[in-house]
């Protein structure tokens, strides 16, 4: 079975990239490292062969910081099919408790809504590979 | 009257996501930004020249450009590279840090911050130098013998689509997209400086600062820069 590949956005100037970069970690370090596999926007956008490998013919989740939407627009262009996109605002907006800040470190509101966003990624890879397994 | 930026120095770190030395150059990036050398440097994300704008890809021949990399794939200097310009310097942590336990991506060691603080080091060095400031290490400020500088920390931000404006004149039958040239115009037409031969002289260094002419060319990009100028100031009034 070929996993998930998840690609977060390299955002460094907005707290929301650190938000979605350390979701990223939670969910392919934590909470599915079975079935996730990071994928580094940097390889991607140098056109490595390799990250090109990994995310052409598999799903990916893309985590995006801003309404830029690198991480999507990098994934597509490397010939990967985004299964879902998630933007790290709209996260947010469901959960407005939660108000990151800091971008080298983040607060404590930032490291809960990372976990949030993790969880949502985690509903996501279960469908992806609940319909790889039932095809 | 608008705010044309001052010669700063940009600053593209790699950030790989799957190694530690790519959260050294993100966080030392950062240090920088932040802390080192913030009214000098400005970021732009690395995927920006491709996902972004013209603007964005004007980022590296707008500003002095600082590559960060993690590793010998070299990805924010070859990139930069091929999609905006040719950074004007390049530091990579493994040249740099010889040792290779810094933690994970996620969560650097002690040796991982101390990475950081040497990588900075190297980074704010390369900035003045890029910027001919000499840095009095001990007291954390500008030589007194240079121009006063303010330093205060501040927290980073990105260019992400802020978008260098650029416009496109022709130079000897040639398009050449000039950089910051709206800019420039409204600072000049602001000042009440008219289209005239005193006024060429010093719109054409201003434009210098941020496009390269080539030898031989200056009278041509001065005719040209001056022709749009005239008709920039004639729209306004």
């Amino acid at each position: 079975m070929r996993k998930v590949m998840i690609v977060p956005c390299s955002g460094i100037g907005k707290s929301y990239g650190t938000v979605a970069r350390e979701g990223a970690y939670v969910v392919t370090e934590d909470l599915r490292p079975d079935t996730t596999q990071l994928v580094p926007l940097s390889l991607l956008v140098l056109g490595d062969e390799q990250a090109r490998a990994d995310v052409s013919g598999a799903q990916a989740i893309t985590i995006d910081g801003c309404k830029l939407a690198c991480a999507t627009k990098m994934v597509t262009e490397s010939g990967g099919t985004v299964a879902h996109d998630l933007a790290v605002l709209d996260v947010y907006r469901r959960h407005r408790d939660l108000k990151p800040s800091g971008i080298a470190e983040l607060n404590e509101g930032g490291t809960e809504l990372a976990r949030a966003l993790a969880d949502e990624v985690v509903v996501l890879v279960d469908r992806l590979t609940g319909e790889v397994k039932n095809a | 009257m608008p705010d044309l930026p001052k010669k700063k120095v940009g600053i593209v770190a790699c950030s790989g996501e799957e190694m530690a030395e790519g959260t050294v150059t993100r966080q030392a990036a950062l240090r920088v930004l932040e802390q080192l050398r913030p009214n000098e440097t400005v970021t732009i994300c690395l995927p920006l020249f491709l996902a972004g704008g013209e603007g964005d890809r004007a980022f590296a021949r707008f500003y002095p450009t600082i590559a960060l990399d993690g590793c010998d794939r070299r990805c924010a200097a070859r990139g930069t590279e091929m999609y905006s310009g040719k950074p004007a310097a390049s530091v990579v942590v493994t040249d740099v840090v010889k040792d290779n336990h810094l933690g994970t991506a996620r969560r650097l060691s002690e040796a991982g911050k101390q990475a950081v603080d040497v990588v900075a080091g190297q980074v704010a060095q390369k900035v003045d130098e890029l910027l001919g400031v000499t840095w009095d290490r001990k007291q954390q400020v500008a030589d007194p013998s240079q121009p006063t500088q303010e330093s205060k920390a501040k927290v980073a931000t990105c260019s992400c689509g802020s978008g260098i404006p650029v416009q496109v004149v022709q130079v000897g039958g040639q398009e050449v997209t000039l950089i910051a040239l709206p800019l420039i115009f409204e600072q000049f037409h602001a000042a009440a400086k008219l289209p005239g031969e005193g006024t060429a002289v010093e719109l054409i260094q201003t434009v210098k600062i941020y496009n390269p002419i080539p030898d031989g060319q200056e009278a041509a990009f001065t005719e040209a820069v001056m022709r749009e100028y005239a008709a920039f100031c004639q729209e306004e009034n």
